[in-house]
């Protein structure tokens, strides 16, 4: 080890020859040997290093619920355990990031600075949710143009121009798409197929963004829905996390965003009945 | 350039099941990428009076298959003093493919013909391992196998009588092959009933 | 004495890159009549296996009697129209409102897509409407702007199985003595119908609804169909 006080604990180059900077793939070797490297734009996220799993994401009667756990994992570690991925915007706008974790609080600066920006003028711009996709789509968009992606998910709920219940999705290709059920990540295996029958067994008509078309579900119920599908990406996604956070959009109550809430009326009796993989069967 | 063996040679067959009556019919191209070669490679052979066999891909190997089927059905007519009835020939294609599971003959083949005790006709098609697919209507197979889908999904009817069975088939045929490159130069279509089989030899576009 | 990492240090890193597009599925059909042309796309919304949405409209009304779809890699898809609306609300600036030209908005999506030249907008895109002698047109593009006139064009996932069909019954290949001739809206329709439902029978991304938009003089319409949902 080498005990000078600028290079303590490295190992010393007359030992063990000169560091090689490029086993770390360091900022440091490409400044080096920038003659080597061709000058490919400067790429941020080449790969999400910390992330947030699943987000969800239901239209009801007049407004919209979403979900998102606290977990940032770093690759099979669970690293944080009270990070906050749904992002309130404003009174009729929430964002729910899944993906890079830096990544989300670049977004989170980006839609600061787009309030900060926007209020200077004495003509208030109220940003509608529809609104707000639409600029993070652009983000992402570019981004994804200029090959350094932001690597993230989002699912983009609220009350849209038209006073309408919104809920978009739009992920680090620029991909966007609307439904009235909406998932990210493994919620799309584990969740959908939940939302979709909870919706289907209300009759609702999927070509339908008015608000009568949801007018037979109640708060409760799509509540109670949601609950479900954290529940069950709890028992099945490994990295995933028992304390999350819902948040409620409507026109009549405006926003509610619940942190902190435990996964409840949990049972793991099936646990003991898993033998290997597949159904089980012993020969 | 892509060498999937699957489509150095190109061609396609399709084969529909009627009333009492089935079609199968083939493009009649042998080409090396795209260049043609041939334009009277038949991808069609028969093992006994009703047993008919398509076979698309590796032009090497629907020749060398053609001599097996035909050493084999041979074999089995000595033995059994019959000829193979279609279920029992496309379980002998199936188990034939399979042997070579771990280095497979690039076919893929499509079976046709009529059961001489029940008189049923039938139609099934495989993979290149031989995974049996049975169907009541129609089966394809070869380089137009997309196009080949969009026409008997569209023109097919089930219980056609033969005349009518012959135009459907060949109109699937005609204009499937003439949307790929690697497909066309001629066609025959086989149209086999109880007790005759007729073969024509379609006029098609010659590029 | 050097360690052996000294060894390693010119082997390359491995490459693991970020893919810029991908595939949303879905398929596209124009046919034009006489005096009319119909646009139809279905409405699934795909990534790989799993169905995002089954209503994700990609047949658009863009304005002057237009209709547009960009089908393929739906960002790229979504872009190309509004980029070509932006355009056509700068033509209407610059030229004291002016109507466009099918055969103009044609070339400008051309140049809007060869634009793109060595970064593609990974799609297939068709326009529909009425030519100046309002005749029905259709234009479709390769995703790099090469583009041609037809009397009707597949586009999309399915476009391989849709296609054939279309020679078939619109321009009525290998049907000899058969005269070429106009086909009335409601043949249309029908064989428009009776493709999606094929292709919807046999293509995984191809599914959920149908969505016809027709132009006439009249203007622009769109009905709605269900297609098989599995």
């Amino acid at each position: 080890m080498d005990h000078d006080p600028f290079r303590w604990g490295r190992p010393r180059d007359d030992i063990y020859g000169k560091y090689d900077y490029s086993i770390a793939n360091s900022e440091h070797y490409f400044q080096e040997h920038k003659d080597k490297y061709s000058e490919f734009p400067r790429m941020n996220t080449q790969e999400p290093i910390v992330t947030g799993t699943s987000v969800i994401g239901i239209k009801f009667e007049d407004g919209i619920i979403m979900a998102a756990d606290n977990l940032g994992s770093y690759g099979s570690l669970s690293r944080f355990t009270d990070i906050e991925r749904l992002i309130e915007f404003n009174d009729k706008t929430v964002v729910g990031i899944s993906g890079d974790i830096s990544d989300l609080q670049k977004i989170e600066r980006l839609l600061e600075e787009l309030k900060i920006e926007s209020s200077y003028d004495d003509v208030n711009i109220e940003f509608q949710a529809d609104n707000i996709h639409k600029y993070l789509r652009n983000v992402l968009y570019s981004r994804r143009n200029k090959m350094d992606p932001l690597w993230n998910s989002l699912i983009v709920g609220g009350i849209g121009s038209d006073n309408e219940p919104f809920l978009k999705y739009v992920d680090l290709l620029g991909v966007e798409y609307a439904s009235p059920a909406l998932s990210t990540g493994f919620g799309n295996y584990l969740a959908i197929p939940i939302l979709r029958k909870f919706l289907e067994e209300k009759g609702i008509d999927e070509t339908k963004t008015d608000s009568d078309n949801f007018r037979n579900i109640k708060e409760e119920e799509a509540r109670k829905c949601v609950l479900e599908c954290m529940k069950v990406l709890f028992y099945r996604d490994a990295r995933s996390l028992n304390k999350f956070s819902i948040v409620t959009i409507s026109k009549k109550n405006g926003i509610k965003l619940e942190k902190n809430l435990k996964i409840e009326d949990m049972s793991w009796e099936f646990a003991k009945d898993i033998k290997g993989y597949g159904n089980g069967q012993r020969y | 350039m892509s060498q999937d063996p699957s489509s150095i040679n190109g061609g396609s067959a399709v084969a529909m099941i009627g009333k009492d009556c089935l079609a199968i019919a083939c493009d009649l191209r042998l080409g090396s990428q795209s260049l043609g070669v041939s334009n009277d490679f038949e991808k069609i052979f028969n093992y006994g009076p009703n047993v008919f066999l398509a076979l698309c891909g590796l032009g090497t190997d629907v020749i060398t298959l053609n001599e097996v089927f035909r050493y084999k059905t041979n074999l089995y007519k000595y033995k059994e003093e019959r000829t193979i009835e279609p279920e029992t020939f496309a379980n002998l294609v199936s188990s034939s493919l399979y042997e070579r599971r771990f280095g497979p003959y690039f076919v893929s083949p499509i079976v046709g013909g009529i059961n001489s005790k029940t008189g049923k006709p039938f139609i099934c098609s495989f993979d290149l391992i031989g995974c049996i697919d049975f169907t009541k209507d129609f089966a394809v197979a070869g380089t137009a196998t997309d196009q080949l889908y969009g026409m008997c999904e569209s023109l097919y009817e089930p219980n056609l009588e033969p005349e009518d069975l012959f135009e459907t088939i060949s109109q699937a045929l005609l204009n499937a092959v003439d949307r790929d490159a690697l497909s066309g130069w001629g066609a025959v279509v086989y149209l086999i009933t109880k007790d005759k089989v007729v073969k024509r030899l379609l006029k098609t576009r010659q590029d | 004495m050097s360690s052996d990492y000294s060894n390693i240090k010119d082997s390359a890193p491995i490459e693991h890159r970020f893919n810029p597009y991908s595939d949303n599925g879905g398929t596209i059909l124009g046919i034009a009549g006489e005096d009319f042309a119909v646009l139809a796309g279905d409405t699934r919304h795909t990534t790989g296996y799993s169905i995002n949405s089954r209503y994700e409209p990609k047949v658009f009304d863009v304005g002057d009697n237009i209709i547009m779809s960009a089908n393929g890699f739906s960002a790229d898809g979504n872009s190309l129209i509004t980029n070509f609306k932006t355009n056509l609300q700068w033509y209407h600036f610059n030229n004291n409102e002016e109507k466009l030209k099918i055969s103009s908005a044609a070339r400008l999506i051309q140049h809007l897509l060869y634009g793109k030249r060595f970064f593609p907008y990974y799609v297939h895109t068709i326009i529909a409407g009425l030519d100046e002698n309002g005749k029905g047109a259709v234009y479709s593009f390769d995703p790099v702007g090469s583009y041609e006139r037809e009397q009707c064009r597949a586009g999309g996932a399915a476009a391989s199985l849709i296609m054939p069909f279309l020679d078939n019954q619109v321009n009525f290949k290998n049907q000899a003595n058969q005269p070429l001739r106009y086909l009335s809206l409601n043949e249309v329709l029908s064989l428009v119908k009776d493709a999606f439902s094929s292709a919807t029978e046999r293509h995984i991304h191809v599914g959920d609804y149908l969505e016809i938009l027709i132009v006439t003089k009249e203007g622009v319409r769109t009905e709605l169909y269900p297609l098989k949902r599995d």
